[in-house]
C-alpha cells in the first residue's frame, strides 16, 4: 500500500521518542576521554617535581607550525636554563609531533580541553619558566653518580 | 456600553489565547522534535525550559527592524500584517464549550476558511516585496501550494457540515453529541473517516509543515519568503504560522471528533475548554511528529497531488455522501417494511 | 625521473567525448529569452547556505523553478595545503591531509603512507596493513553516515540527521582510543602506524557492530522506504555510464551509473586482497541509485570491520622507528577508495627531506564537476538533492 513506508517511518521516530536523549548534559556530565586523546600540551616533572625537559629543542624543530619556543641561557656551572617555553596554544593543532618526538618524555598531551577563552592573551602560555634543565644524561638513565 | 465591554473583553480574551497558544506550541514544537530525535529540547531557561519562548519572544522585540533599502516599503511592512490578522480574527468561529465562543456565525465555518485563505496573499507578498530572488520563490511556492490546498480543505469540510445540516460550529459539535449503537461516540471521524484523512493532508499543507513546508524549505531557501525578515516582523510570521496551525487543528476538533465533548459522559461546563484544547493539541502533536519524521515533496508533485488526487477524492466523496444522506432515511425504511 | 611503473586504470572510457569546452569565468549572461518575454533568474546557491555542504558556490540559472544551467565557483576553502606541504617533511604531512578530505582523513593519510612507500621502497608489517585497513574502513562509515544525515537533511527530514549521530559518537569514541583524536587523527604514517590497538578497542567495536546493523537499518527505513522519498530521488539527477567516465567521475557516483570499479579490488592494497566483499553497483545513475549504492556499501563495510577485527593478526604496527625520512628522487602515484571516491596523491620528490610536490587528486573535484549536466534541465529541489547525493567535501575539493 502506498503509504505503508511513511507509517512504518513515523512509528520508528516515535519508538525513538521513548528510547531517552543520547545527549550529555555538559557541563554538569562530562565524558571520560580515551588515554590517548590528545589535547594541549603539558610539560612533565619527576619525582622531586622539577621539569624533566633538557632543552634539547627536538619539539620545537619537530613541530610543523612552529608552536613551540624555548629560550635557553647558560648557567654558571654551565648547565642549560629555561628562560621561557613558550607554547602557542592559538595556533597549536594538537598533532602531537611534539610529544611523539621528545626523547626525554618530558611533555604530555594532556586531556585540557575546556580552552575556550575571551582573553586573547590565555592563547599563548608560557609552559616552563626560569627552571634549569634537566640533565641530558642523568634523564636518559646514564652514570649515577 | 455593556456590549462594547462585551466585545473588549471578547477580544481581549481571543489575544491572550492566541499569544499564550503561540508561546506554548513554540516550546511544544522543539520539546517534540528534540525527544523525536534522541534529544532533550530546551531545558536550561526556567523550569524544563518552559521560558525559552518567552526569552525568545524578547530577543525578538529588542532586534533591530531592518529593511532591504530596494525592499518596496509599503508592502514590506504590511504583509506580516496580512499574515499575523487572518490568523488572529480565525479564533472567531471556534467553540470552547457549550456557552463558551465568541460568537455564533450561522456561517462560522466559511467564516475560518476565508480567513485563512487571506494568509496565501500576504505570504505572496512578503516574497515579492524582499526583493530578493530566494524570498521570491518561496513566495511563489507558497502562492501556489497554499491556494491549491485551500480546495480540499474546504471539500472534506463539507461531509460533517452535511451530516450536522449546519456551518455553524456550535451546531456541529451539538450533533455530535450522543452515542451508536449504544457504545460509539457519534464523533463524525468515523462515517467521514476518508475526508477526515484528505482534511488532516491538507491542514498539513495549508499550514506549511513537512512534509509540505516547499515554501520555507530550510534546506534550499532557508527560510523562504520570510528571508529578508528580521526582529519582531519576523516574530508576527512566525506567531502567526502557529496560530494557524491551533485554528487548524481545532476547526478540525470540531468537525471529526465532537469538539469539547467528552465520548460517553455528558461534559461539565468547565471542562469542556480543557477538553477542547486537549484534542487539539493531541491533533498538533500528530502534525509536529510527521513534522519531524518525514521527507519533504517537491512542489510540482505536492501540486499534482493536490489538483489530481485530493480534489477528485474529495469532491467525489462529497457526491457519494449526499447520496447517501438523502437516501438512507428511503432506504432504512424500505428495509423496514 | 624513475621508470617506477604507476598504478594505471583498467577502465578505458571507449566511445567516451569530453562534452564541450571547459567553462572558464563566469556566464552570467541570461542565454535565452521566451516568446512570452520573461527572464531567466541567475541565482547564488552559497557559498552561505545551509545546504551546500561546505562553502560552494553555485550559480543557477533559472526559468521559474527549472534549472536551465549550473556553474560551480569554487575556492573558497583553499588553504594552499599542497603548498604547504612542499615546506613540510614526510611524516609532518599527514596533519595538512586530514584537513583536506575532513570526513576521511585516514583515507588521505594512507595514500600518502602508500606513496612514499613506493617511491622510498619501505616494508610495511602485516598488522601494520590490517590496522589501516580497519580504521579506513571505520572511517568509511563514519563519512557515510554524515552523508546520509545531510542527505536527508537535504530531501527535507530531520530525524536521520540526528540518528546518525548515535552511530558516529560509537565510532568516534573508537577511533579516538585508537588514534588520539576524533577528526585529525595523524595516525598513518610512511611505514606504518603510530601505535597498536590499545586495550579495550576489541570490545568497544563488538559492541558497536552489535548495534550498527539495527541503526543502519532505522535510517534506511526513514529515507529510502519513505514513498515521498523515493518520489523525490527517483529519475532525478540522472548521470549516465558515458558522462560519468567523461568526466572521471570514481566512487559510489561511478558505480551508481553502472561502471564496476573500486579501487580496494581492482587495484588492491593494505589487507583488502585477504578480505571478502561485494561491490554494489547502480543502473540508471540517478540519485536514487547513488543512495542504494552508499547505504549497500554500508552494509559491506559492516561485514569488512567485522572480518578485519576478527582476522586482526600479531605483529609490529610499523616497519620504521626513525623519524627521518629522506625519500629517493622520482616521482609516484597511488590512490586509495576513499568514500568519495579515488583518493590519489602524487609525489615528486627531489631526494630531499620534504616532497618537492604533492598533488592530490580529489575525487569530490571531479565529481563536482558533473553538476551542469546533473543539474540542467531538472527543479531547484532537485538540484539541492543531487548536489547531497555526490558527497562533496569542499576540503578536498578547493585543498
Amino acid at each position: 500500500m502506498w503509504g505503508s513506508g511513511i507509517l512504518k517511518g513515523m512509528a520508528i521516530t516515535m519508538r525513538n521518542m521513548f528510547r531517552g536523549p543520547i545527549t550529555v548534559m555538559y557541563p554538569e556530565q562530562k565524558l571520560t576521554l580515551p588515554e590517548r586523546a590528545r589535547w594541549a600540551v603539558a610539560p612533565r616533572y619527576d619525582e622531586e617535581g622539577a621539569p624533566k625537559c633538557t632543552a634539547c629543542l627536538i619539539c620545537v624543530n619537530e613541530c610543523p607550525d612552529h608552536v613551540l619556543n624555548l629560550e635557553v641561557s647558560r648557567t654558571a656551572e654551565g648547565g642549560k636554563h629555561i628562560d621561557r617555553y613558550v607554547y602557542e596554544l592559538g595556533a597549536c593543532m594538537m598533532c602531537g609531533l611534539c610529544v611523539e618526538a621528545c626523547p626525554f618524555d618530558a611533555i604530555e598531551m594532556s586531556h585540557e580541553y575546556e580552552l575556550a577563552t575571551r582573553d586573547p592573551h590565555d592563547l599563548v602560555r608560557v609552559l616552563l619558566r626560569d627552571v634549569d634543565a634537566a640533565s641530558a644524561r642523568r634523564a636518559k638513565g646514564g652514570d649515577d653518580a | 456600553m455593556s456590549m462594547a465591554l462585551g466585545i473588549l473583553a471578547r477580544f481581549g480574551a481571543m489575544l491572550v489565547l492566541l499569544l499564550v497558544n503561540g508561546v506554548m506550541l513554540i516550546y511544544m514544537l522543539r520539546k517534540v522534535l528534540g525527544h523525536l530525535h534522541l534529544r532533550i529540547g530546551p531545558n536550561r531557561v526556567g523550569p524544563f525550559g518552559l521560558l525559552q519562548t518567552t526569552n525568545d519572544v524578547i530577543k525578538l522585540l529588542t532586534k533591530e527592524d531592518l529593511r532591504p533599502a530596494s525592499a518596496d516599503a509599503w508592502l514590506f511592512n504590511i504583509a506580516p500584517f496580512l499574515i499575523f490578522v487572518p490568523s488572529f480574527m480565525a479564533y472567531i468561529p471556534l467553540v470552547f464549550g457549550p456557552t463558551l465562543a465568541v460568537t455564533s456565525l450561522d456561517t462560522g465555518l466559511l467564516l475560518a476558511f476565508a480567513l485563512t485563505s487571506l494568509v496565501p496573499l500576504g505570504v505572496l507578498m512578503a516574497g515579492w516585496a524582499s526583493n530578493s530572488k530566494w524570498s521570491l520563490i518561496g513566495g511563489m511556492r507558497a502562492a501556489g501550494q497554499q491556494i491549491a490546498y485551500e480546495v480540499p480543505l474546504l471539500l472534506s469540510a463539507l461531509g460533517p457540515v452535511m451530516m450536522a445540516g449546519s456551518m455553524d460550529p456550535v451546531k456541529i459539535v451539538a450533533a455530535q453529541s450522543g452515542v451508536w449503537l449504544g457504545f460509539i461516540p457519534r464523533w463524525f471521524v468515523l462515517p467521514q473517516l476518508l475526508a477526515f484523512v484528505v482534511y488532516a493532508i491538507s491542514s498539513q499543507a495549508e499550514t506549511q509543515q513537512t512534509p509540505f513546508d516547499m515554501s520555507e524549505a530550510e534546506s534550499e531557501l532557508i527560510t523562504g519568503f520570510a528571508n529578508e525578515y528580521g526582529g519582531m516582523r519576523f516574530g508576527f510570521m512566525y506567531l502567526a504560522e502557529f496560530s494557524n496551525t491551533f485554528v487548524v487543528s481545532a476547526i478540525g476538533t470540531m468537525l471529526f471528533f465532537g469538539g469539547w465533548q467528552l465520548p460517553w459522559v455528558a461534559t461539565p461546563a468547565w471542562l469542556a475548554p480543557f477538553v477542547f484544547i486537549a484534542k487539539t493539541y493531541t491533533g498538533i502533536f500528530v502534525m509536529m511528529w510527521a513534522r519531524g519524521s518525514l521527507p519533504r515533496f517537491r512542489v510540482d508533485q505536492m501540486l499534482s497531488f493536490c489538483w489530481k488526487v485530493l480534489i477528485p477524492v474529495s469532491l467525489a466523496w462529497v457526491v457519494v455522501w449526499a447520496c447517501v444522506q438523502r437516501l438512507w432515511p428511503v432506504v432504512a425504511m424500505a428495509v423496514s417494511r | 625521473m624513475t621508470d617506477e611503473p604507476r598504478i594505471t586504470t583498467p577502465i578505458t572510457a571507449e566511445g567516451t567525448t569530453f562534452p564541450g569546452p571547459l567553462p572558464c569565468g563566469l556566464r552570467c549572461i541570461p542565454r535565452g529569452v521566451d516568446e512570452l518575454a520573461t527572464e531567466h533568474l541567475v541565482l547564488n546557491m552559497g557559498p552561505q547556505h545551509p545546504s551546500t555542504h561546505g562553502v560552494l558556490h553555485i550559480l543557477v540559472e533559472l526559468d521559474g523553478e527549472e534549472v536551465i544551467a549550473a556553474e560551480a565557483s569554487l575556492g573558497y576553502l583553499h588553504r594552499g595545503i599542497e603548498k604547504l606541504a612542499e615546506s613540510r617533511r614526510y611524516h609532518q604531512v599527514p596533519t595538512l591531509l586530514d584537513r583536506a578530505d575532513y570526513l576521511s582523513g585516514l583515507h588521505s593519510e594512507t595514500a600518502w603512507a602508500l606513496t612514499v612507500e613506493k617511491l622510498a621502497g619501505i616494508e610495511v608489517p602485516r598488522k601494520a596493513s590490517w590496522l589501516r585497513a580497519l580504521l579506513m574502513e571505520l572511517n568509511r562509515y563514519a563519512s557515510h553516515l554524515v552523508w546520509l544525515g545531510t542527505f536527508g537533511m537535504d530531501a527535507g527530514a530531520m530525524a536521520p540527521f540526528l540518528y546518525i549521530m548515535r552511530d558516529r559518537e560509537m565510532l568516534l569514541d573508537v577511533i579516538e582510543a585508537i588514534t588520539g583524536s576524533r577528526m585529525m587523527f595523524n595516525y598513518v604514517r610512511p611505514g606504518g602506524v603510530a601505535a597498536d590497538l590499545p586495550a579495550g578497542v576489541d570490545a568497544k567495536i563488538r559492541a558497536w557492530l552489535d548495534v550498527a546493523d539495527t541503526y543502519l537499518d532505522e535510517n534506511d527505513a526513514l529515507l529510502g522506504g519513505n514513498e515521498i522519498f523515493r518520489l523525490r530521488m527517483k529519475g532525478t539527477g540522472v548521470i549516465d555510464r558515458a558522462t560519468a567516465l567523461a568526466f572521471g567521475m570514481t566512487g559510489g557516483c561511478l558505480r551508481a551509473s553502472g561502471v564496476d570499479y573500486d579501487l580496494r579490488r581492482d587495484v588492491p592494497y593494505c589487507a583488502y586482497p585477504e578480505l571478502d566483499f561485494e561491490v554494489p553497483l547502480g543502473v540508471r545513475g540517478d540519485n536514487m541509485d547513488r543512495y542504494d549504492v552508499r547505504v549497500g556499501e554500508m552494509r559491506q563495510c559492516i561485514r569488512l570491520i567485522r572480518q578485519l577485527i576478527d582476522g586482526m593478526p600479531e605483529g609490529e604496527f610499523s616497519g620504521r622507528r626513525s623519524r627521518v625520512l629522506k625519500v629517493p628522487a622520482g616521482e609516484c602515484y597511488a590512490a586509495v577508495e576513499s568514500p568519495r571516491g579515488e583518493l590519489g596523491i602524487h609525489l615528486v620528490s627531489d631526494g630531499g627531506f620534504t616532497p618537492y610536490r604533492m598533488r592530490l587528486r580529489s575525487p569530490a573535484y571531479f565529481n563536482l564537476a558533473v553538476v551542469d549536466e546533473a543539474l540542467a534541465g531538472g527543479l531547484i529541489a532537485d538540484a539541492i538533492v543531487t548536489l547531497g547525493s555526490l558527497d562533496i567535501v569542499l576540503g578536498e575539493i578547493d585543498r
